[in-house]
């Protein structure tokens, strides 16, 4: 029949519409404020982000929220996973417990681990009761950013390394077993196993995982508004700000922009640094 | 190198019990077939002794040393994988190499075994590819040369051919056979094909049901099984089993009688007879029994016929230009030497002659 070689289009039509109607579109709408103003194309916008007072620090502490997260998710993740391969029994337990924190949203996220931090908070309440301290502790002041980069990495870290675990036990679950027995009789010691065999042959999944863990870190916004507001600048808020706050969207899509240009960076560079070598794809 | 030996070795998975006190030696520089249908044990057998799986009950002997609680890094063995398990990620070279690199060898030295061994499979023009970019033969071959290159005191190989279409798997069982028999090291070949086991074998262990039924030379094994599994594991088609009555010391075959190598409890006994093991003829002869064709089927070296004997039966092979058809009463003399008694409920052989 002629007319079926049609209907793989017709069926995926709606969904490429969708995407270009509010995927595409906003994202070179995007593109196109930051660049213009009333009067034509400038770098107005972005000249003004760079100038302003919290850009430095936006910019500072969204890449080491980053470079802190990412790793310590993507390690925790690994040894969870590899874990969870050497139990028998109960392992299903431990993989539902694990991956309940996928059901939490991120805003939810910076609000229950505000509810530990804040002044009257459990911490506090702990530590006093145990009597380590006299006085409610101030933790999450303007005073003590670091405190709150503290609370906004645990914060994270328990609540996204759950999807870095789920992307490597169903990539460490593709590597057949017998890859990991042949190491075993040739003479590897189980670390051994883990860098020759196991980790080379995890590698597609470690890419998916960082790639997408980086982008979202890059993003982080709900979770350090709950936790610390404004006094831990990170990019993502500050667009929020430029837009909600300052009314001017051309800035705001000046930060959109530069998070963009970061992302695709990382990205490139993950994919470089982790190429699966040509020949070894089948 | 070295031999196996095995004791009293017991397994089970849950409520299954895979094994139930093999016990197994292997000579040095013996080649030992573990032969059984799916589900006998053997593979398990090869893996215990591999250290991959753990016993319940028994011990693991390779040369001198008890291995039974090591690990399989300190067993000094190789084994090849059924489904090859060369590493996606690694050259050819460094898949053969990996067993000497984990033992921290030097350059001049992995060079030269990975080399040597490379020439001994034919791939050594293949080194620099990955595995992605070889046929199932040559990943075959790579799996074997990783293997050979450390120079195990024992080979462990599961099922090596199994993967490979047919003809391949007939060049290969030459190969690896040339092979070892050039460099004697003491193997033990897990496979569920007659074929091979016969070809390849020292010695084959027959498995059933999580117990070796019989360990002796492939001739020995063919031609006396020690019980009816064997017998019908073992030929294709398998052997005949007749019912006779018993009188005395003799088994009556018709109007044949046939002595008996010892005293029969029972009032019937089995005869065991290859299909081949008969002489046919269209006319009554003496020491023969007469039997009704019911299927010819022409095969190229020979035809098969499908007989009937009484109630009962039987194969047998005759010349391809042997005019016969279906309908016609035919007359079988067996071969005196190559008769087989059984008892016909345990199912055991009444004696090895």
């Amino acid at each position: 029949m002629r007319s079926e070689r049609y209907i793989p289009y017709v069926l995926v039509l709606p969904s490429v519409v969708f995407l270009l109607f509010l995927f595409a579109w906003p994202l070179l709408e995007a593109l196109l404020l930051s660049v213009r103003n009333s009067s034509g194309w400038t770098l107005e916008h972005f000249q003004r982000m760079a100038a302003d007072l919290y850009f430095k620090d936006a910019l500072k502490y969204t890449l080491l929220l980053t470079l802190t997260i990412v790793p310590l998710q993507v390690g925790l993740a690994l040894g969870m996973a590899l874990l969870l391969g050497s139990i028998a029994k109960g392992r299903d337990l431990f993989l539902y417990v694990w991956t309940i924190p996928l059901g939490i949203s991120d805003l939810a996220a910076g609000i229950v681990w505000l509810a530990i931090f804040t002044e009257r908070g459990y911490l506090n309440s702990f530590l006093q009761a145990v009597g380590v301290i006299q006085q409610p502790q101030l933790w999450l002041s303007y005073e003590t950013p670091w405190m709150i980069f503290l609370a906004v990495v645990a914060a994270e870290v328990w609540r996204a390394t759950a999807i870095v675990f789920v992307i490597l036990v169903a990539g460490l679950q593709l590597i057949p077993k017998e890859y990991g027995e042949a190491a075993e009789v040739f003479g590897a010691t189980p670390w051994q196993r883990f860098w020759k065999v196991t980790l080379p042959l995890l590698r597609p999944s470690l890419q998916v995982a960082l790639i997408l863990r980086t982008i979202l870190a890059l993003e982080v916004f709900a979770v350090v508004v709950a936790l610390g507001g404004r006094n831990l600048p990170v990019l993502a808020g500050e667009a929020y700000y430029w837009y909600n706050a300052y009314q001017n969207p051309g800035v705001a899509a000046a930060y959109a922009v530069l998070i963009l240009g970061i992302s695709v960076a990382a990205t490139l560079l993950y994919l470089r640094l982790m190429r699966t070598k040509q020949e070894a794809v089948g | 190198m070295a031999g196996i030996r095995v004791e009293n070795i017991e397994k089970s998975f849950g409520k299954f019990k895979a094994l139930s006190g093999v016990s197994l030696e292997v000579r040095d520089q013996e080649f030992v077939v573990l032969l059984g249908p799916s589900g006998c044990g053997k593979t398990t057998l090869l893996r215990i002794i591999a250290g991959l799986e753990q016993a319940d009950r028994g011990r693991v002997w390779i040369g001198e040393r008890e291995v039974s609680g090591l690990p399989p890094r300190s067993r000094r063995v190789a084994m090849v994988f059924q489904n090859y398990a060369v590493f996606p990620h690694l050259t050819v070279f460094e898949n053969i190499a990996f067993g000497l690199r984990m033992q921290k060898a030097p350059a001049e030295k992995i060079k030269a075994k990975v080399e040597q061994a490379a020439t001994l499979m034919h791939i050594e023009n293949l080194l620099g590819r990955y595995p992605a970019q070889l046929s199932g033969g040559q990943r075959q071959r790579v799996a074997v040369a990783r293997a050979l290159a450390v120079e195990p005191e024992v080979l462990l190989m599961d099922e090596p051919l199994s993967n490979l279409d047919a003809l391949l798997r007939l060049e290969m069982r030459a190969e690896l056979k040339r092979l070892l028999a050039e460099s004697r090291t003491t193997t033990l070949y897990v496979t569920h094909d007659q074929v091979e086991a016969m070809s390849l074998a020292d010695r084959i262990a027959v498995m059933n049901a999580g117990q070796i039924v019989q360990y002796d030379q492939p001739m020995k094994v063919y031609q006396e099984p020690a019980n009816t599994f064997v017998g019908g594991f073992i030929g294709s088609p398998p052997m005949n089993f007749l019912r006779l009555p018993v009188e005395g010391q003799q088994a009556r075959l018709a109007s044949l009688v046939l002595a008996l190598p010892s005293e029969v409890s029972g009032a019937e006994v089995l005869l065991g007879v290859r299909p081949e093991d008969f002489e046919v003829y269209t006319d009554q002869r003496p020491q023969s029994f007469p039997a009704e064709v019911l299927v010819v089927e022409p095969l190229g070296p020979h035809l098969l016929l499908t007989l009937r004997f009484g109630e009962q039966l039987l194969k047998a092979t005759v010349p391809p230009d042997f005019a016969v058809r279906p309908g016609q009463t035919i007359w079988l003399k067996p071969q005196p030497g190559r008769l087989r008694w059984l008892e016909p409920t345990s199912g055991q052989a009444l004696t090895a002659r």
